[in-house]
């Protein structure tokens, strides 16, 4: 439950549009309950009246029907406009509360989430956060708000009939949707077990249909596709009987709530303590006032997400960042010279050392290679000169001050990184430039790109410097994505430029162009180079080499 | 929070409900029973509103006791437990209606796909045809678990109550009747106009959606420029402005839904009031009157409730758009086999002027020669684009050249049973495929028989037993999707040993030793030329140095071969090769 008070705390910005919401829910479910409860007192009070009983003043509960009829249908719709306008502002406040607490950890507490596989949990747990006052807290809000004034209203006429008409309902509203909630749990985890690997399969599937083809295994992956599916569907179909089932009790609760109220109300009636028109209410009341509870079963299986969902995220969020600012910061230095001296640094306490004791001077303007096998802390070391990663021991000096005494962001305002994974964001080339600058003008984007070698390539595509880049990139060859992170670091402009494998995955030809395009930048700027290609390395004037 | 297809024209939709309908004929027992139960259900709801109205009108108007009403009493359980039992049984009959709907699709598709072959397979984006596969079948369980029996029954109970209404009060009929028909005409206006106005809507969130981890999965870059702070207004700005726009469509979208709720509401209250009346001046009983009232909202329901299966069936649509495109689909004619492969081992194959195209009048390939002998290993060079991947493809038989042909010692590939082909043949491709499961079923992906002894010496010969060894499941470790834990160079080193554990004639290495790091390449190489001496060997190489020690190098530049000759042949020509040489400094 602690999660839950904490996702109320973030929705406490909102809180009057969400009572609202729950307010105007808890009064249509009333003026629903109470139309057809004055309609049943009505008709049995104007038939007595004209049958010889007594009389009746009939204009009022006639108005009053036409007013709950109205109150109702007009409700609603307010009710609908309220509920999403705040499920809208809860959306945005979520998202922005969300990204503000992942900001100060990426990247390296982030790694973790890199994969899609892990990126989409992340997605899918955001999603049902934000549907969390829509599904979950109107109906249950609404249904404790309702129930009770209903309660009471019945109690007035007879108690008996409102201590049944309470029991059935919390049979229907709360004690049934915990009993398939809690029978569903062993085939639900079973479910989403079963379809995790089927997506798995068909992925491979459509993946290697090639390799699956040539390999003769086609028919092999298909029929384990098709028993997957069907232990699938076996699953599920147990979980539909389970929820049937409990569609089926909830509703018997109803019934027999109405059964015992006129088991019990009727010797009332007859013996004169109630009146007949009463009874006729009571047994309408009882039957509607099930309608209150009737989302409280999806609202249930919504709740047991939610939770999950939100332990997950605030498991994320809660993590320390791997670098604090200083209090009071240094201002940035005015040479680019960088010192590393008995640099020592491991990822937590009991984990070996992945850089132990290096040392080396880059003079202001610069190349120092590095190589290394892979895992020999090449890019932990980029890491904390960015201030990426904070280190155990030793000194890092920039221009002489101390990367620990400036704020993180004085450090990287120096820095121009081109790395092997450099994020292209799905929107134009333009605006994936002028990440770098946002006040760039037109002529200096082409000169970027010019002087990337990609300037020709891009005005050849028929939508020039506005072409979308896609997901990840995906319009774009590596080669061009990796040149449109050079044209950024030329648009930055820093006096450090640090470059992690460069030519990663590119082909020959691309190659080439990357590294003319690099001999250009690196004029005039200190730079770090980690790859292990030697026509690459050939742009430093040192080398150092890392061992693991 | 899905994504939507655009809104598709009348005709379209009209003849994909037409096809979901008629896929419904298998699983039509199933259905049927479900809409009968569902039925009985309905019947039973009259039966359960005429005994409690007996047990009200007996007390209210006759004065009778608890005594004179047990009989309706005991007849009202019996009615409540045959409700639940209809209920119970109508859901699971939709269920399996639906199941087995599916069950067959599933495999109807795959059948479809074989026979499409990975030349089609290839042509479609992989996610796509996967989201077909899984999300795209889900989407259909709706419309026949729950929209098909719905829409029956949204026909069948009112009709039937309104059957067991008129005879006990025509005029409540009457309204009932005259405000029926309005419910599914507006049910028309709201799925015609909000419900595009909402689709758009909702693609525009499920875009923002995609921006929002579009900006998360960029965080690092975001900050490197400094940029990160910013983004959040970004996302509070772009939020915010969605809400408004999403509201103001909103409150249009939603009036359609009030004018419904407005009728059969309304209809409730003048049905009340008028009853009122008419037993206040005597000229009806109070029994018909209370069983007419409590049969009015009943009336009502399943028409109000057809409005929220309005969405499976708009889902459904546009998931069957999809799937019988793909169902549609042509298969390629495929020649009857006339040759037979001869037993023995493979010695050549020869390309004659082969030609090919994936789209018309777009030739990839032009005029190829070339022939691959046993115990040869030729290298394949050229730029990006050059159509390497494509002759390879035309080699493994995975697509047939247009115009040429390929001649396996004699016999022409075309007359062969492709899955005879696919024997003689091993492919490493650029981007390997790892399965679902451990590193043995992996390896014997081409050969289930494989013993543990040959699984270890392919693995060593391809340089992977090392690190499948420290793995501490060894060759039981189980797999993630796309190979997780494995690094870039251990998934073409688990695919090449899985590749040579085939035991092929012919052996297409696509790009071997990328992202290989110096150590490993050297072996694999020397593995390689071992190899080559049981069959022929081709290497796809993207740069130089590894293919400076080839028997062979065909330079392939904009589908041709442009040269071909020893490498010390190559490197005296002046010619392609020679020049990406000098480009490199020599360094290969």
């Amino acid at each position: 439950m602690n999660e839950m008070l904490r996702l109320l705390k973030l929705l406490r910005g909102e809180w009057r549009w969400g009572l609202a919401g729950i307010g105007l829910s808890a009064v249509v479910s009333l003026a629903n309950t109470a139309l057809l409860g004055l309609s049943g007192w009505f008709i049995a009070a104007m038939a007595l009246a004209g049958h010889g009983g007594p009389m009746i003043e009939y204009f009022t509960p006639a108005a009053a029907i036409r007013g709950l009829a109205i109150i109702r249908t007009v409700g609603r719709y307010l009710e609908r406009l309220v509920t999403h306008d705040a499920t809208f502002r809860l959306l945005t406040r979520l998202r922005v509360w969300f990204y503000t607490k992942l900001e100060p950890l990426a990247p390296a507490r982030l790694q973790h989430y890199r994969s899609g596989d892990l990126l989409s949990r992340l997605r899918a747990d955001i999603d049902s956060l934000e549907t969390f006052y829509l599904r979950v807290l109107v109906p249950g809000a609404a249904a404790l708000l309702a129930v009770p004034l209903l309660g009471a209203f019945l109690a007035w006429v007879s108690p008996q009939a409102a201590w049944v008409d309470l029991a059935g309902l919390a049979l229907a509203g709360v004690a049934v949707p915990l009993l398939t909630q809690h029978l569903g749990q062993r085939p639900g985890a079973k479910a989403v077990a079963l379809r995790g690997r089927l997506s798995a399969e068909i992925t491979d599937l459509t993946r290697g249909f090639a390799e699956l083809t040539v390999d003769r295994a086609l028919t092999r992956q298909m029929t384990r596709c098709e028993e997957t599916g069907d232990a699938l569907l076996g699953t599920q179909r147990h979980l539909a009987g389970i929820s049937a089932t409990g569609t089926a009790l909830g509703g018997l609760a109803a019934q027999l709530s109405l059964w015992l109220v006129l088991v019990l109300a009727l010797p009332l009636t007859t013996n004169g303590q109630i009146g007949g028109p009463d009874l006729a209410m009571l047994g309408l009341l009882v039957l509607a006032s099930f309608d209150m509870v009737g989302p409280l079963p999806a609202a249930f299986r919504a709740l047991g997400e939610t939770q999950a969902a939100a332990r997950r995220i605030f498991e994320i969020v809660d993590a320390e960042p791997a670098v604090s600012d200083p209090p009071h910061p240094a201002s940035a230095p005015r040479h680019f010279g960088i010192q590393v001296r008995d640099l020592t640094l491991r990822y937590g306490e009991d984990r070996p050392n992945v850089l132990a004791g290096l040392s080396f001077d880059v003079p202001e303007g610069a190349c120092l290679g590095i190589v290394g096998p892979s895992g020999a802390g090449k890019t932990s070391l980029l890491n904390v000169l960015l201030r990426f990663q904070d280190f155990q021991g030793g000194a890092v000096e920039i221009g002489g001050v101390p990367i620990r005494t400036m704020a993180g962001e004085t450090v990287r305002g120096l820095c121009a990184v081109v790395a092997q994974r450099a994020h292209l964001f799905n929107t134009s080339i333009r605006e994936n430039l002028l990440i770098a600058r946002p006040d760039a003008a037109e002529d200096e984007l082409r000169a970027a790109l010019r002087q990337a070698a990609l300037l020709d390539e891009v005005l050849a595509m028929p939508e020039g410097l506005e072409t979308i880049a896609g997901e990840g990139g995906r319009n774009l060859s590596g080669g061009q994505a990796r040149r449109i992170a050079i044209a950024r670091a030329i648009l930055k402009n820093a006096p450090l430029l640090l470059l992690d494998e460069p030519t990663e995955g590119l082909d020959a030809h691309a190659e080439q162009q990357v590294i003319a395009a690099l001999a250009a930048l690196r004029r005039g700027r200190t730079t770090l180079l980690v790859t292990h290609r030697p026509q690459v390395l050939r742009l430093a004037d040192n080398l150092l080499s890392l061992e693991s | 929070m899905a994504t939507h297809a655009p809104p598709m024209p009348r005709t379209a939709s009209r003849r994909l409900n037409a096809w979901l309908r008629g896929r419904a004929k298998p699983v039509r027992a199933a259905l049927l029973g479900a809409v009968a139960a569902g039925g009985c259900g309905g019947l039973l709801l009259v039966a359960q509103a005429w005994a409690l109205a007996r047990i009200v009108d007996g007390v209210v108007t006759r004065h009778l006791g608890l005594a004179a009403a047990w009989p309706w009493l005991w007849a009202l359980l019996g009615v409540f437990a045959a409700r639940a039992v209809a209920g119970v049984a109508s859901e699971r009959l939709a269920f399996a209606a639906s199941a087995g709907a599916k069950q067959t699709l599933r495999r109807e598709l795959h059948a479809k796909l074989a026979a499409l072959g990975p030349g089609y397979v290839q042509g479609q984006a992989s996610g796509a045809l996967t989201a077909l596969l899984t999300d795209g079948l889900d989407k259909l369980d709706q419309y026949y678990s729950a929209y098909l029996p719905q829409a029956a029954l949204a026909m069948f109970i009112p009709a039937a109550l309104l059957a067991f209404a008129f005879p006990a009060d025509w005029v409540s009929g009457l309204i009932m009747l005259a405000s029926a028909p309005l419910i599914p005409l507006f049910m028309v206006i709201v799925g015609k106009g909000a419900e595009q106005l909402n689709q758009r809507q909702w693609r525009r969130l499920a875009y923002m959606s995609a921006h929002v981890f579009d900006v998360i999965e960029g965080l690092t870059t975001l900050k490197l420029f400094n940029a990160s702070r910013t983004e959040a207004r970004l996302i509070e700005r772009m939020s915010d402005s969605y809400r408004h726009s999403v509201m103001a469509v909103l409150r249009v979208a939603f009036l359609s839904a009030l004018v419904l709720e407005f009728f059969a509401t309304l209809s409730i209250a003048m049905i009340a009031v008028y009853i009122g009346f008419r037993l206040y001046y005597g000229e009806m009983a109070f029994l018909p009157g209370f069983y007419v009232l409590l049969l009015a909202p009943e009336f009502y329901r399943p028409l109000r409730a057809m409005g929220t299966q309005h969405h499976a069936r708009m889902e459904a649509i546009a998931a069957a758009e999809q799937i019988v495109a793909l169902l549609e689909t042509p298969a390629p004619a495929r020649p009857v086999a006339q040759g037979k492969l001869p037993a023995a081992r493979i010695r050549s194959i020869r390309l004659e002027g082969v030609d090919f195209s994936y789209r018309p009048g777009q030739t990839v390939l032009h005029g190829i020669d070339l022939t691959l002998n046993r115990g040869e290993r030729v290298a394949l060079i050229g730029p990006s684009g050059g159509g390497k991947s494509t002759l390879a493809r035309l080699l493994l038989g995975l697509a047939a050249p247009e115009a040429g042909y390929i001649n396996v010692d004699g016999v022409d590939l075309r007359g062969i049973d492709p899955r005879d082909w696919f024997a003689r043949v091993a492919w490493l491709p650029q981007a390997p495929t790892i399965f679902h499961g451990s590193i043995a079923e992996n390896l014997r992906l081409a050969k289930p028989d494989a013993t543990t002894a040959e699984l270890r010496a392919a693995a060593e010969t391809a340089g992977a037993a090392s690190f499948i060894e420290r793995l501490p499941q060894g060759y039981d470790s189980l797999l993630g999707e796309h190979g997780q834990g494995l690094s870039g160079g251990e998934i073409r080193r688990l695919a090449l040993a899985r590749a040579l554990l085939k035991d092929a004639d012919l052996l297409i290495l696509d790009e071997a030793d990328a992202s290989l790091d110096a150590a490993t390449a050297a072996a694999v190489t020397r593995a390689v030329a071992a190899k080559a001496r049981e069959c022929a060997v081709l290497v796809i190489a993207h740069r130089l140095e590894s293919v400076a020690d080839a028997d062979r190098i065909l330079v392939l530049a904009g589908g041709r071969i442009v040269e071909t000759g020893t490498p010390a042949e190559l490197r005296a020509k002046p010619g392609a090769y020679a020049a990406a040489l000098a480009a490199y400094g020599g360094a290969a």
